[in-house]
């Protein structure tokens, strides 16, 4: 337990001194601050005498459901960037071999790891989800306290799960782009399997639509999913683990 | 007591053997010189030493403890420097001693304290406080050798500890394992400078094709294994001399440092003794200098591999 806490701090350190935190939370606050903003002016962005369909008023919902949208499409893609080199990067480097020539297990490294990310992108939803909050209020009208921060908690744990296949991949090869390719073709596959019969209420990608059928108030609730993307979250933890323990360094 | 014990380690990738069944013994309180050109298992070796790599055969005790991947009280009682040693380029070079020291559990104030000690020990202390990424290969090389001795190990494990240091800092290297000896800590190093090795070096393990070719103390590596070297020194040139002796029986080889300046290598260092003065005498030419001298290990470690190749 020690180990891993030296390893999250450091971790956490990286992330902050890297500005990747950084980074990761300005994305989300421009979609959090953007999406309600445009959705309010998009009838002023298109010319009345442009436009061949004049786009509806949007609302609350439409804003709440924009901004869940682009966090999962836009997350996805950020945590693929952000955690495929997380391992890769460092077998790669030799600061693996570094620390795991210390007293320190490589369960714990790869846990820390993937804890700090879970965080960063925690931290960069909260912020983005708060931006929205108050200029949907602003723009629109209030969308509901309670529901929203539950969308947003479901658009986190499927961010974590796409975190945790990436980190996986991250720890089979020494190459990132590999990790990331691979992370990228099973997430998509795995989004895909989620308009497929009985598959709807058991894939991860199911989440994304149950997200925002807590924001908006419709749709049924998919606790197979939430159950399954968690224990795949355990299960690519441990394989993760187990493959890059027996790597050599 | 042994610090370090091989028996029969092998390691294969696919089909390309980089240790053949090495057996090695390595007692404690000793700076080991592990030497061999590229490619000859030298750093095979160490990864498996330090429980970085696993052998496909065969067993290893480093420190008592049986080498084993993950053994947390083998990595305890060690400390190991890679040969390209990387780092968090974000990370101060204080931040990264802090984080080892971290690492291998110690309390806060004894962390500060080590830092301090190590720093000064490999002259960083001026420049702790700068990021890692903004320092020289050399800097990062005793950065190195500071984190490797952060848990003051039993067994120090070293991969080329001079390869990026200028004579300055080769030299405190140096004078820095030796006095790591005397507080009883046993060094295993690889180095390709073999003069640095036969100055601290107690005993050496040449490899090759990843095959232990001779394990053995310096003194007694230089006196077995390679020919006996003559220094002969005149005034003039002594080219007429060189071609003289190049047709000897008893002449290995003459080298030539100057015109005037020569290394002989004999076969048979009697009857060198007893002709080579007679010769000196008749080429008229001016001596300035003439003695028995024991060959370099370079020389040795050139002829054991040398006669490998060529048999």
């Amino acid at each position: 337990m020690a180990s891993f806490l030296v390893l999250f701090r450091k971790e956490l350190r990286g992330q902050l001194r890297t500005y990747r935190l950084l980074i990761v939370v300005v994305v989300f606050l421009v979609f959090g601050l953007g999406t309600p903003l445009l959705l309010k002016y998009l009838h002023v962005l298109i010319p009345a005498d442009e436009a061949i369909i004049m786009p509806p008023e949007f609302t609350a919902t439409d804003a709440v459901k924009g901004y869940l949208d682009t966090l999962n499409q836009v997350g996805l893609i950020a945590a693929i960037l952000l955690a495929m080199g997380t391992v890769a990067r460092e077998r790669e480097s030799g600061t693996a071999a570094l620390t795991l020539s210390k007293p320190v297990g490589s369960g714990s490294f790869i846990v820390a790891k993937l804890a700090v990310l879970a965080l960063v992108f925690g931290i960069g939803i909260a912020v983005g989800a708060i931006g929205c909050y108050i200029y949907t209020v602003i723009l629109f009208e209030n969308p509901g306290g309670l529901n929203f921060v539950l969308a947003n908690l479901v658009g986190w744990l499927y961010l974590l799960f796409c975190l945790a296949v990436t980190v996986m991949y991250s720890s089979f090869f020494k190459s990132q782009l590999a990790a990331g390719g691979l992370a990228l073709v099973t997430l998509v596959a795995l989004a895909g399997t989620a308009g497929l019969p009985v598959m709807e209420d058991y894939s991860p990608g199911a989440l994304v639509g149950w997200a925002q059928g807590i924001a908006t108030g419709s749709g049924a609730n998919v606790w197979g999913a939430l159950a399954v993307s968690l224990a795949l979250i355990v299960l690519t933890t441990i394989m993760g683990w187990q493959v890059f323990k027996k790597k050599e360094l | 007591m042994q610090a370090i014990r091989c028996q029969g380690l092998s390691k294969r990738y696919g089909s390309i053997v980089a240790l053949d069944s090495l057996d090695l013994n390595v007692e404690e309180r000793v700076i080991f010189g592990f030497l061999g050109p590229n490619g000859a298992g030298k750093t095979t070796t160490l990864k498996i030493l330090t429980g970085l790599a696993k052998p496909t055969s065969g067993s290893v005790w480093v420190a008592g403890e049986e080498v084993a991947p993950n053994s947390f009280a083998l990595r305890s009682k060690i400390g190991y420097l890679p040969e390209e040693p990387a780092f968090y380029n974000w990370m101060t070079g204080r931040e990264h001693l802090a984080y080892v020291g971290q690492l291998f559990g110690l309390p806060s104030d004894d962390i500060e304290r080590r830092c301090d000690e190590l720093l000064e020990l490999v002259d960083l202390s001026r420049d702790a406080s700068r990021r890692v990424g903004g320092y020289s290969r050399g800097m990062r090389q005793r950065l190195g050798i500071a984190q490797a001795l952060m848990n003051k190990p039993g067994v120090l494990f070293l991969d080329e500890p001079c390869s990026a240091l200028d004579p300055f800092g080769r030299a405190e290297v140096l004078q820095t394992l030796l006095r790591l000896k005397e507080q009883a800590t046993t060094i295993f190093m690889s180095s390709h400078i073999l003069a640095d090795v036969e100055r601290v070096c107690d005993v050496v393990g040449i490899i090759d094709k990843g095959k232990l070719i001779v394990e053995s103390g310096v003194e007694e590596l230089r006196q077995r294994f390679a020919h006996p070297v003559f220094e002969v020194e005149f005034e003039e040139p002594a080219t007429a001399f060189v071609k003289t002796l190049g047709s000897l029986p008893w002449v290995v080889g003459v080298e030539s440092e100057d015109v005037s300046g020569l290394r002989v290598r004999v076969r048979d260092v009697a009857r060198a003794k007893q002709e080579l003065p007679k010769i000196i005498a008749e080429s008229k030419l001016t001596l300035r200098q003439y003695q028995m001298v024991l060959p370099t290990l370079e020389e040795v470690f050139m002829e054991l591999l040398g006669n490998r190749k060529n048999g």
